[in-house]
């Protein structure tokens, strides 16, 4: 039953996102290799934000829905080893509004998801670091901070 | 009594002279036909025989078409039929419509796969937004015509080169020649702008 009430919601929320999404996100769900839509896992883009140094970098995000949603979040996760104070070395995002014991409430929809982490990454979190690199760097050697943060960005070009 | 014997007799007698089923049988179609209703071509078929022969009793009812008919040339025959043809189509066609009915529902399902077709000879319209990084408007196009036509609109609207824009669709860029069908898009879908950046 739970399913067939994470699949409903994630399709009003597929479908409100068709009519309606900020400039520059992407989120769909995933085809699957035999053409069939897999609502339970979407393939999103971030795009940084302008004037930040984020600005031009398009990042790849998964979102990994559950039968539990939403009375559970989904899992959001960069690709393994993404840079950022906040993101575990897997890439799963660390996050209040994303953590079921803290700031998850089921109203709380995909697209205010994606615009939430794209807040983070120019605001990250030092209160709640989980990944030694990026935390260090942020807090000791902010030039050095600014450069990787840079550089990444320009590892993620739009894909058009 | 024996006057009313000998009544009975002169009404046998009389019915011997002038009932004609006697001579001549009434056809089956003629029965049938005035059973349907078509009292008019009956009418018409009596008053004729009046005009013609007024100076003769107006035969019984139902039997005076039959010998009538015998005399009537051909043509007139002829031209008859195809009147009680004509008057009888409409009671036919009530008979016969409960089976058109069924008979049309039928080739309406046969033809189910047909029915869909059918909006693309109409050119069925769809709404379309465009979003840029400052707005969002909407623009209205043909479900089967080339992108290519709406983004010259817009890039002329923008006073942009098209060859400067990149247009994208759930984050794949969209070709010119695609078309909203063949993208698989809604109404009010949403087509992403981006400046390319040299």
């Amino acid at each position: 039953m739970s399913g067939g009430i994470a699949r409903g919601r994630l399709a009003e929320e597929r479908k409100s996102w068709r009519k309606n999404h900020p400039h520059g996100f992407v989120a769909k769900p995933e085809t699957q290799p035999d053409g069939t839509v897999n609502l339970m896992v979407w393939h999103c883009t971030i795009p940084g934000k302008l004037g930040t140094d984020w600005e031009g970098g398009y990042f790849p995000l998964t979102l990994n829905f559950s039968e539990d949603y939403p009375s559970k979040p989904p899992k959001c996760k960069f690709p393994q080893g993404f840079f950022h104070p906040n993101v575990y070395p897997s890439g799963t995002v660390c996050l209040s509004i994303l953590n079921e014991d803290s700031g998850w409430r089921p109203a709380i929809t995909v697209k205010q998801i994606l615009v939430g982490i794209q807040d983070l990454l120019d605001q990250p979190n030092p209160a709640d670091p989980a990944q030694t690199e990026g935390y260090h760097l942020f807090i000791q050697d902010a030039a050095e901070y600014k450069k990787r943060v840079r550089q990444q960005a320009k590892q993620y070009p739009p894909l058009v | 009594m024996e006057r009313i014997m000998s009544f009975a007799d002169f009404l046998e007698d009389l019915d011997s002279l002038f009932d004609y089923r006697r001579v001549q049988p009434i056809p089956i179609l003629d029965e049938k036909l005035s059973e349907d209703g078509i009292v008019d071509g009956d009418r018409e078929v009596s008053q004729v025989t009046n005009d013609d022969e007024d100076w003769l009793l107006p035969p019984p009812k139902d039997s005076s078409e039959s010998p009538k008919q015998i005399d009537v040339d051909s043509t007139i025959k002829e031209l008859r039929l195809r009147k009680q043809e004509l008057k009888a189509f409409p009671t036919k066609q009530c008979l016969f419509q409960p089976k058109r009915e069924s008979d049309s529902v039928q080739a309406a399902l046969e033809s189910g796969a047909e029915e869909p077709s059918k909006p693309h000879h109409e050119r069925a319209k769809i709404v379309i937004s465009i979003q840029d990084k400052d707005e969002i408007k909407q623009y209205r196009v043909y479900k089967d015509e080339k992108f290519e036509r709406l983004f010259k609109r817009y890039a002329d609207k923008a006073k942009l080169q098209i060859e400067s824009l990149v247009f994208t669709f759930d984050g794949d860029k969209i070709n010119l020649t695609a078309t909203p069908d063949s993208l698989g898009m809604d109404d009010e879908d949403i087509i992403e702008v981006l400046a390319k950046k040299n």
